[in-house]
């Protein structure tokens, strides 16, 4: 081959390359356009989907107070299935919301100083009825000498409420449920740990990242038997990471599941 | 005979102003309902307000400049509470600063903004 032919081969390709790179610069910032329409979209149908469900269960609870005059037993009972469908449907709505603001950086976290126990138990409270008509057991454990935290209170208790929901639903009648809170202050950084355990179906270690994965349930098919958006752990990890925390989970299928996260502790005293 | 207290909804939406109607008619209120800020003022031009649910996103803007508008025509309800469709501090501390009495989140357990706007009625 001629040296001059080899050179000019090398400018061809050097040029095909640069004609690819901008290619492949173009596709994606289509696909980011896309992806910022579809979080947009999802953020307008959620806010769509809210306003008739509000006047559903609005409805609904006038009939079922009696306020249109008095229901038979069966008749309330009917009604009263009618708002906690539609509740669940507006926090699978609330869910779909949070998670488009979240995957469109509109997120923001409001600090204030607040104590993790009154949060686990508030939450406990909460949902005591559930646990007790499951005939599951529920123990709270905090340790005395957690401090206060610095933190959105809304987002943690988000958090705490989304764990301890997912352990309700995934364990048998008769299992146990428990929060423990700790305190670990011999690190460079000390932080407040909290867990979430259970002793239900538990999730096979190869599911353990899917789990936090958006819009992924470890079993997909539509008879699962439990159902949601898949977006309730992508949204705990989103919420923990803005509060400066981290969040994951130990868990062997069958053998129940144990998540944890953190909280950056002693920010109080910055 | 004391007369109904009167009730204003703000809210675009239809179907959530009805459910609304229909719940504080039969429990003995005088209800109006607006769409926009401009009907709102408008109601409360008319007839004095007792308790205005207000709306904070509406057709021709923001839900708290009716009740600014309603303030400097000096027709401002005696309570008023927002309804928003999400519970965010910046929001709620908004609405409080603006001069509402509450903020509730949509739908608001009816037995709770019975409760609420009776106890604002009646005392």
């Amino acid at each position: 081959m001629h040296p001059l032919d080899s050179t000019t081969t090398a400018e061809h390709r050097a040029a095909q390359l640069e004609e690819a790179l901008n290619e492949a610069a173009q596709v994606n910032a289509e696909l980011q356009s896309r992806d910022a329409l579809k979080t947009q979209f999802l953020a307008n149908i959620s806010h769509d989907l809210r306003t008739p469900l509000t006047a559903i269960i609005t409805h609904a609870e006038i009939l079922r107070d009696g306020i249109l005059g008095p229901l038979s037993e069966k008749q309330r009972e009917s009604v009263t299935s009618i708002i906690s469908g539609g509740r669940q449907l507006l926090e699978a709505v609330g869910e779909i919301l949070t998670y488009a603001r979240g995957a469109a950086n509109q997120l923001t976290v409001s600090p204030s100083e607040f104590h993790i126990a009154a949060i686990v138990a508030e939450v406990s409270a909460l949902n005591e009825p559930l646990i007790a008509k499951k005939g599951l057991s529920l123990a709270v454990d905090v340790s005395p000498i957690v401090p206060a935290l610095v933190a959105d209170r809304e987002q943690i208790m988000h958090v705490v409420s989304n764990l301890l929901g997912n352990a309700i639903a995934f364990t048998p009648p008769g299992g146990r449920v428990w929060v423990a809170v700790s305190y670990a202050s011999d690190t460079g950084s000390p932080s407040v740990q909290v867990e979430v355990g259970d002793t239900g179906i538990g999730i096979a270690p190869e599911h353990h990242d899917l789990v936090f994965r958006e819009f992924a349930q470890v079993d997909p098919s539509p008879s699962r038997r439990h159902h949601g958006t898949g977006l309730g752990l992508t949204i705990a990890r989103r919420l923990v990471e803005l509060n400066g925390g981290r969040i994951w989970l130990e868990s062997r299928l069958g053998e129940g599941s144990r998540f944890f996260f953190t909280l950056p502790a002693g920010a109080a005293e910055r | 005979m004391e007369a109904r207290p009167h009730i204003l909804i703000v809210d675009d939406s239809a179907a959530v102003t009805g459910a609304l109607r229909v719940l504080f008619e039969e429990t003995g209120h005088d209800v109006s309902v607006a769409e926009s800020i401009r009907d709102a003022v408008s109601v409360a031009a008319e007839r004095a307000v007792d308790v205005m649910l207000l709306d904070l996103t509406l057709p021709d803007g923001d839900g708290l400049s009716a009740l600014a508008a309603m303030r400097m025509q000096a027709i401002e309800p005696r309570v008023t509470a927002a309804l928003t469709g999400r519970a965010e501090p910046e929001i709620a501390a908004r609405c409080t600063a603006a001069g509402c009495r509450a903020v509730l989140v949509k739908p608001v357990p009816i037995a709770e903004l019975l409760a609420r706007v009776r106890e604002w009625t009646e005392g």
